[in-house]
């Protein structure tokens, strides 16, 4: 029993020494690839080691160090195993910057935004000949809408809602 | 050994369990009954009295016997709650310090809390009783649901008790445990808890040994008791009309009437139909007494309560939501809490969730089976099970113009903490106002205050100079703590707040020592506080005159008082849902851009707007553009559903353009600050 607590006490205070070097992934030990139910099961695994319930009897110097990583843990596995902010962060770490958290509230809205961006255009023009389209949609001109369509399609050829929409007239005609 | 009690505290019945040698107890009263009405009658002796027979005291002494004490837990006295059980309520519901609730028996005003502690104990002394030792530690469940104030009033009432409050567990989850523990499942499931007052809906997964939540939601004024009322009300307002007489006035009358409704409605799970006869309920102006006679049959109970049980559904419809998961992706339903004996509730249930229920743990025993279960392994009697839950309510802070901002959403998994910087709003600032709430409400009236705090003792310097790192964090007990820091002192002045529960440290050891209760030895980790600690919560004690102030609404007042925080664009871009288009990576700042604190009051006379300044950067204008742009396409784009829905959460065009114009009528003090924050037009007050 002394000799597992100590050497959990050694990998807690390890741990929690490089913590804030360590990007979310590190964090849960999985890869970037990881999917998502091994994601999950990478929380459960950290839970099973961190989680404050399975160490009441850490000494109480310990115990905000404990709290630490325990608090991470969580934080890791909220951005991670929502695939929005999971893209979100993606781009995030793989940018210049060393940064390796995210503040939650930042990753839902930038998630929201670019959710946003892929139904309505991202570049301004894209967007312009979309929303031209949907309303020539709506008055039922479906010729008028394709060419909007096509004009999206050359400013955002990635776009998949447009690409969607242009399917959808096509095999309605 | 550690003997370590698990307690279901709930609105109507109690009930304490314990694990051990891998079975799970129930421990019976000495009357041999394993659950006990959460009531305690204070008889005229000074004596009080707790569970079924002080629930009979009822219609002999209604004033003096409290039931339903968990409605008012953690509540403040202007709340909708509080105003919905003084109309119910035989007993006297009063005001407190710091608009807390004070309940009035023979004299006293007692917290409630102390309330709760009485029914503690009992539970407790009947755990003593059985074991034949003392026991001091417990773990407590609360609704999933409850928010800080009210898990903090259920941890002060485990103190007061005397005992060692190992943790608090969310109803759901412990029933969950109860359900799973030791049965190597991989299930995913929904526990649906109608309790006596309160309704929770859980989604979990559970492996092996780790239970795992989902999502949760619930309604904190739902349960069985609103059962009751309606059938109270049938039977008032049908004696009215006959004989003119209003048995709500009588307190003696209408706790006649809260038996007879709760009888009938037990029946009904049985049988078709039941009679209700109360004798001489009244007296007629000669003299007369009038009796009350009727039959009530399960289609009128139904018609009755319907639409209380359909509100669970609506819960549960976001609940799902939340877990991104449908019925069909569940593999079992748990029935938790005593009228989902019903079998209108269960038919229910079973037709919302497409499959039958499981009934194969008792509802009203379960909760504290599984709370017993992780006191022994918490204790280190049994087998470890991880309870990896959530925050039932999103945490938020206190901005300019009455609106609230999140900080951590709900469904996020605890412990978890988020930091966010703040500066100076003003030259030579001396402190800062940061006010707490939880809630899902843009707008801060409408989200439950947890409390506010003021942070000094920052350098001394120009407006924006001063970085105050403001962090947020909600423990595995779903208790919340804000703690405030300069990072650039020396000193790192660090300020620990425990936010308002209605009873301070002081009054808490004075209950304990009132009670005569042994102080458990370290009682509450999170409550044992350091000097400094202890000088914050004085200080927020000290504090509340803002709110006490106010006499109508205090709210008003906290919104036209200091505190306001600013934001600037790029932080209002994160924090308000509001895509500005910038340069493309000024979406990742990390460190966000500082938000302001003001905590300078507002003129006097100013509304909350007067004092709610935002300014925007250099890029502002820029953004402010591409608002409109965004709005007006929404407006066009609303053709299809998807969009429509889009429009719907989004600034309409014309609500901007009225935002645009607002600056002449002088609502807000910058010209640009109307665009970002106030994201809908109701926001403006």
């Amino acid at each position: 029993m002394g000799a597992v607590a100590a050497q959990a006490t050694t990998e807690i205070r390890a741990l929690a020494q490089i913590l804030d070097e360590l990007d979310y992934y590190n964090v849960l030990e999985i890869t970037p690839d990881a999917s998502a139910s091994e994601v999950r099961a990478a929380y459960h695994r950290a839970t099973r080691r961190f989680h404050p319930d399975g160490h009441r009897q850490i000494g109480d110097d310990m115990r905000p160090v404990l709290g630490r990583i325990a608090k991470r843990v969580a934080e890791a596995y909220s951005v991670l195993r929502d695939p929005r902010r999971r893209q979100v962060y993606d781009q995030q770490i793989r940018g210049d910057s060393a940064r390796v958290r995210m503040p939650l509230v930042q990753a839902e809205a930038e998630a929201e935004r670019q959710s946003r961006d892929a139904r309505l255009g991202k570049t301004p023009n894209g967007r312009r000949y979309f929303v031209l389209a949907q309303a020539d949609v709506a008055r039922g001109d479906k010729v008028a809408a394709e060419r909007n369509l096509r004009t999206a399609l050359t400013f955002e050829p990635d776009n998949g809602v447009f690409k969607d929409l242009l399917g959808q007239l096509r095999g309605k005609r | 050994m550690a003997t370590a009690i698990g307690i279901d505290l709930g609105t109507s019945n109690s009930c304490v369990a314990i694990a051990r040698r891998g079975r799970v107890e129930v421990l019976e009263n000495s009357y041999g009954e394993p659950i006990s009405a959460s009531v305690v009658h204070f008889g005229d002796d000074g004596t009080s009295l707790v569970g079924n027979q002080a629930k009979a005291c009822a219609v002999q002494d209604p004033e003096n016997t409290i039931s339903a004490a968990k409605r008012l837990m953690g509540r403040y006295f202007f709340s909708e709650e509080v105003k919905k059980a003084k109309a119910v309520c035989s007993y006297k519901i009063v005001e407190g310090p710091n608009h807390s609730v004070r309940v009035k028996v023979r004299e006293q005003a007692l917290a409630v809390p102390e309330i709760s502690a009485l029914v503690l104990r009992e539970m407790k002394e009947i755990a003593d009783a059985r074991l034949g030792q003392p026991v001091c530690q417990a773990v407590i469940t609360v609704p999933a649901y409850f928010n800080d104030n009210q898990r903090q009033a259920t941890r002060d009432a485990g103190r007061i008790a005397g005992l060692e409050v190992l943790r608090l567990l969310n109803e759901p989850t412990a029933a969950a445990l109860a359900y799973g523990f030791g049965k190597g499942l991989a299930q995913r499931v929904a526990v649906y808890d109608l309790g006596g007052g309160t309704f929770d809906i859980s989604i979990l997964e559970i492996g092996s040994d780790v239970f795992e939540v989902l999502s949760t939601c619930g309604d904190t004024y739902l349960g069985g008791e609103d059962f009751d009322d309606r059938v109270i009300d049938l039977l008032a307002e049908e004696f009215q009309a006959q004989h003119q007489i209003n048995l709500r006035k009588d307190r003696y009358a209408l706790e006649k009437l809260k038996v007879a409704a709760e009888s009938a409605k037990k029946a009904l799970s049985a049988d078709d139909e039941t009679r209700i006869q109360i004798e001489g309920v009244a007296k007629t102006p000669e003299g007369a007494a009038l009796s009350l006679e009727r039959t009530l049959t399960r289609v009128e109970f139904a018609a009755l309560v319907s639409d209380l049980i359909q509100r669970t559904f609506k819960v549960c419809d976001e609940a799902l939501q939340q877990a991104n998961l449908t019925v069909r992706d569940l593999d079992g339903v748990i029935l938790v809490g005593g009228p989902t004996r019903l079998p209108l509730v269960r038919e229910a249930v079973e037709q919302y969730f497409q499959r039958e229920p499981k009934t194969d743990v008792d509802p009203d025993q379960v909760v504290a089976m599984g709370a017993a279960i992780h006191a022994a392994a918490l204790v280190g009697e049994e087998q470890e099970s991880r309870l990896l839950d959530v925050t039932p309510l999103s945490l938020r802070i206190g901005v300019a113009g009455g609106l609230a901002e999140t900080i951590i959403e709900r469904n996020t998994p605890v412990p978890i903490e988020q930091t966010s910087v703040f500066t100076t709003f003003k030259d030579f600032q001396q402190s800062v106002r940061i006010r707490v709430y939880q809630g899902e409400s843009r707008r801060a009236e409408e989200n439950e205050l947890l409390g506010e705090f003021e942070f000094s003792g920052f350098k001394n310097a120009r407006r924006g100079e001063v970085r105050i790192e403001v962090t947020f964090e909600i423990d595995t007990d779903g208790i919340v703590k804000v703690t405030a820091r300069d990072p650039d002192t020396a000193q790192a002045a660090s300020t620990q707040i425990h936010l308002s529960s209605g009873l301070s440290e002081e009054e808490i050891r004075g209950l304990i020592d009132k009670h005569h209760a042994p102080a458990a030895p370290s009682a509450a980790p999170g409550l044992e506080t350091s000097g400094a600690t202890l000088a914050a919560v004085a200080s927020v004690a000290a504090n509340p005159p803002a709110l006490a102030g106010a006499p109508a609404d205090p709210f008003d007042a906290l919104n036209a008082c200091a505190g306001e925080i600013e934001f600037d664009a790029e932080q209002l871009e994160a924090a308000a849902n509001i895509p500005l288009e910038g340069p493309a990576d000024s979406a990742f700042e990390l460190d966000p851009a500082p938000l302001e604190i003001g905590a300078a009051a507002a003129p006097s006379g100013g509304g909350a707007g007067d004092a709610g300044e935002i300014e925007l950067d250099g890029a502002g204008a820029d953004d402010a553009l591409d608002v409109l742009d965004e709005a007006d396409l929404d407006s066009l784009a609303a053709l299809s559903d998807d969009e429509a829905a889009s429009a719907a959460e989004d600034p309409a065009p014309e609500a901007t353009t009225q935002r645009r114009a607002a600056p002449a009528g002088g609502l807000f003090g910058s010209p640009d600050s109307d665009l970002s924050i106030f994201g809908d037009e109701d926001d403006e007050i």
